[in-house]
């Protein structure tokens, strides 16, 4: 826990984007409809405007702080409630000063404004509360406890981001697939997501890719899956580890975007028992060191399992095999 | 050393991250090799072709530094090619938020550039990461984004200032608080002011702010104003119809507006005082270490 030398506001800041409209020149505005948002998984999905040029994109926000912020005798003054949107690809932050409604002075509400070639995929939105506190105006003395994100290309508002699957013929494909004309599939970690390629021309592919059901198609289907994703989870984490930005003192920084929640979310199976910073500063010891890397491919293969799902997939196959079986014999 | 491209595609391209690992050899990093233009080019994904996309008046730019720079160290040549490789390029935030363009002009448009510019003497190599790498590091991105997040407005003078300094590029360039604009300026007038002199100055003012920003909201005592939304897309029309960016003057940037001064300077008198602080504890530890020597 961070230790803050002056006094913070105790209790819960929560953020809302209550509604989201796009603008584009010379055009009237387009209020975007309520299932471009989730509250649940708190994202706004711009990408479901139908004005396709829009240039501005308009938030209208607002946050709850806990009374205590405004009551007399607080050890502050001047409380200010700031929405902050940061776009880390475009170094990009836009800030708007929400304004409170007079009684509880809990509700603060306001817009934030932010332009479309400001922001590249993704962004991030939370609010601060700022006060000046022993006379140093400016203090943050507290912030939303979960922050918003704000996608600006997808048309569904989900935080979860899926790896792409792109379905294309190797032998023809682009220079760097046509290395692999005799692989099923190829996984691609290097982009802005990680991206599967399955190779139409591999033999059958196409029909095992349509299969569904309890036929044996279908369980072959559910097995490649599982042991793509399997691979996936694999690659991924060998990518997100071996591009760590490291601090002067050698300390691992976790990295943002997937590769960050790659890790946070594959790390308690690899390092068990440990905080995720030691967790990290584990592993990244154990590559760059002289010892312990291979004794850990163990582990990076149980988490991709285990993520993948491969033994239901497995287990599945086995019994819808079994039935297929005794189907036949009846 | 590496050899100017032969082939020069006509417009701008984007080379994927993992097109772009297989031509950073060994031999194009210590300059030994030429990067392969025909594989290259053949690796390119082509974008929208516009008057603004067109290579040659990058090469040209390109030429024209490593002329001009020739018998000094090549450090110098960044103040001079940031702001004017900015105008020349007229990307949005989020054309530039896109590794692959940077990629290509690396390895397509000008790999002894960054040869000459990041070749360490010690290694006998170049850093790959100048080549493909994070907009703080990769040569070409690193330029842009200074020129980005330091000018002023239309105003390139405070991107002269951070970039002659290279510990300004280095390592404020990658903190966060530098995209509060009033921040990045008042920054840069430390420098301007001469309060502000080597790179190791430099480096822990970044540090004393960055590390402040954890506790204050320098949005909130130093506010901004909002950027004109219209001005970057007219100053990247112009670039569509064609425009040509002079060489020998300072250009001019998008007219976004300017930080407000009274923020700016609000903000320089407070940076001043935690240096200060920074620089008599610095001076302290320094002490207290010779002591333990």
């Amino acid at each position: 826990m961070k230790v803050f030398p002056y006094p913070r506001l105790r209790g819960t800041v929560s953020l809302r984007v209550d509604a989201a409209r796009v603008k584009a020149p010379e055009r009237s505005r387009e209020q975007l409809d309520s299932r471009a948002r989730s509250v649940v998984e708190r994202v706004v999905a711009l990408g479901m405007a139908e004005t396709e040029d829009w240039d501005t994109a308009t938030l209208t926000v607002s946050a709850t702080i806990p009374s205590k912020a405004t009551e007399p005798g607080a050890p502050w003054s001047d409380i200010a409630v700031v929405a902050v949107l940061t776009d880390r690809s475009t170094n990009t932050r836009v800030t708007s000063r929400l304004a409170s409604d007079a009684e509880s002075g809990r509700e603060w509400r306001g817009e934030l404004q932010m332009l479309r070639s400001d922001l590249s995929d993704r962004a991030d939105l939370t609010v601060q509360v700022v006060a000046t506190v022993e006379g140093v105006p400016g203090r943050i003395v507290g912030e939303a406890s979960d922050d918003w994100i704000i996608d600006v290309g997808s048309d569904v508002p989900t935080r979860e981001q899926s790896f792409e699957i792109k379905e294309v013929g190797f032998a023809k494909g682009p220079r760097r697939l046509q290395n692999f004309t005799d692989a099923p599939w190829i996984v691609n970690t290097s982009g802005a997501l990680p991206t599967v390629h399955i190779n139409t021309d591999f033999e059958g592919m196409t029909d095992v890719l349509e299969a569904e059901g309890r036929g044996p198609e279908g369980l072959v289907n559910a097995m490649m899956v599982s042991q793509m994703a399997a691979d996936v989870w694999i690659a991924v984490f060998h990518s997100a580890i071996g591009d760590l930005e490291i601090e002067a003192d050698g300390t691992p920084l976790f990295p943002y975007g997937w590769q960050g929640e790659v890790l946070r979310e594959m790390l308690a199976d690899v390092v068990p028992d440990r905080t995720l910073e030691d967790a990290l500063r584990e592993v990244h010891r154990r590559r760059v060191g002289a010892t312990g890397w291979a004794e850990l491919q163990p582990r990076i293969q149980y988490a991709a399992m285990r993520r993948a799902e491969v033994p239901r997939a497995l287990l599945e196959t086995v019994r819808g095999l079994e039935k297929l079986k005794r189907e036949d014999e009846a | 050393m590496t050899e100017k491209p032969d082939h020069l595609q006509e417009f701008l391209a984007r080379l994927a991250d993992e097109e772009a690992a297989q031509f950073i050899t060994d031999g194009v990093l210590s300059g030994k090799d030429n990067v392969p233009y025909i594989a290259l080019n053949q690796s390119t994904e082509p974008l929208p072709e516009s008057p603004r996309r067109r290579t040659g008046p990058v090469r040209d730019l390109i030429d024209d530094a490593m002329y001009m720079h020739k018998d000094h160290s090549p450090t110098q040549a960044d103040a001079w090619l940031a702001p004017r490789l900015h105008a020349v390029l007229r990307l949005t935030r989020a054309e530039a938020a896109d590794p692959a363009l940077w990629n290509y002009l690396a390895l397509g448009v000008a790999p002894d550039f960054v040869v000459w510019r990041h070749f360490s003497e010690k290694r006998k190599t170049v850093n790959a990461r100048y080549f493909k790498g994070p907009h703080y590091k990769q040569a070409l991105a690193r330029l842009w984004w200074s020129a980005e997040l330091f000018r002023d407005g239309p105003d390139y003078e405070p991107v002269v200032a951070a970039c002659g300094n290279q510990d300004m590029l280095n390592t404020v360039l990658r903190l966060d608080v530098i995209d509060h604009r009033p921040t990045a300026q008042a920054l840069v007038r430390l420098l301007q002011r001469g309060v502000v002199r080597t790179g190791r100055e430099a480096n822990a003012l970044g540090k004393a702010v960055n590390a402040a920003a954890a506790t204050l909201m320098y949005d909130v005592i130093a506010p901004d104003v909002q950027r004109d939304a219209g001005a970057v897309r007219r100053w990247i029309d112009e670039g569509e119809q064609g425009g040509t960016v002079l060489h020998r003057a300072l250009p001019a940037g998008p007219a976004d507006g300017r930080a407000p001064e009274d923020s700016v300077e609000r903000l320089t008198n407070h940076f001043s005082e935690l240096f200060e602080e920074a620089r008599v504890r610095g001076r302290e530890e320094n002490h207290e270490e010779t002591e333990v020597d």
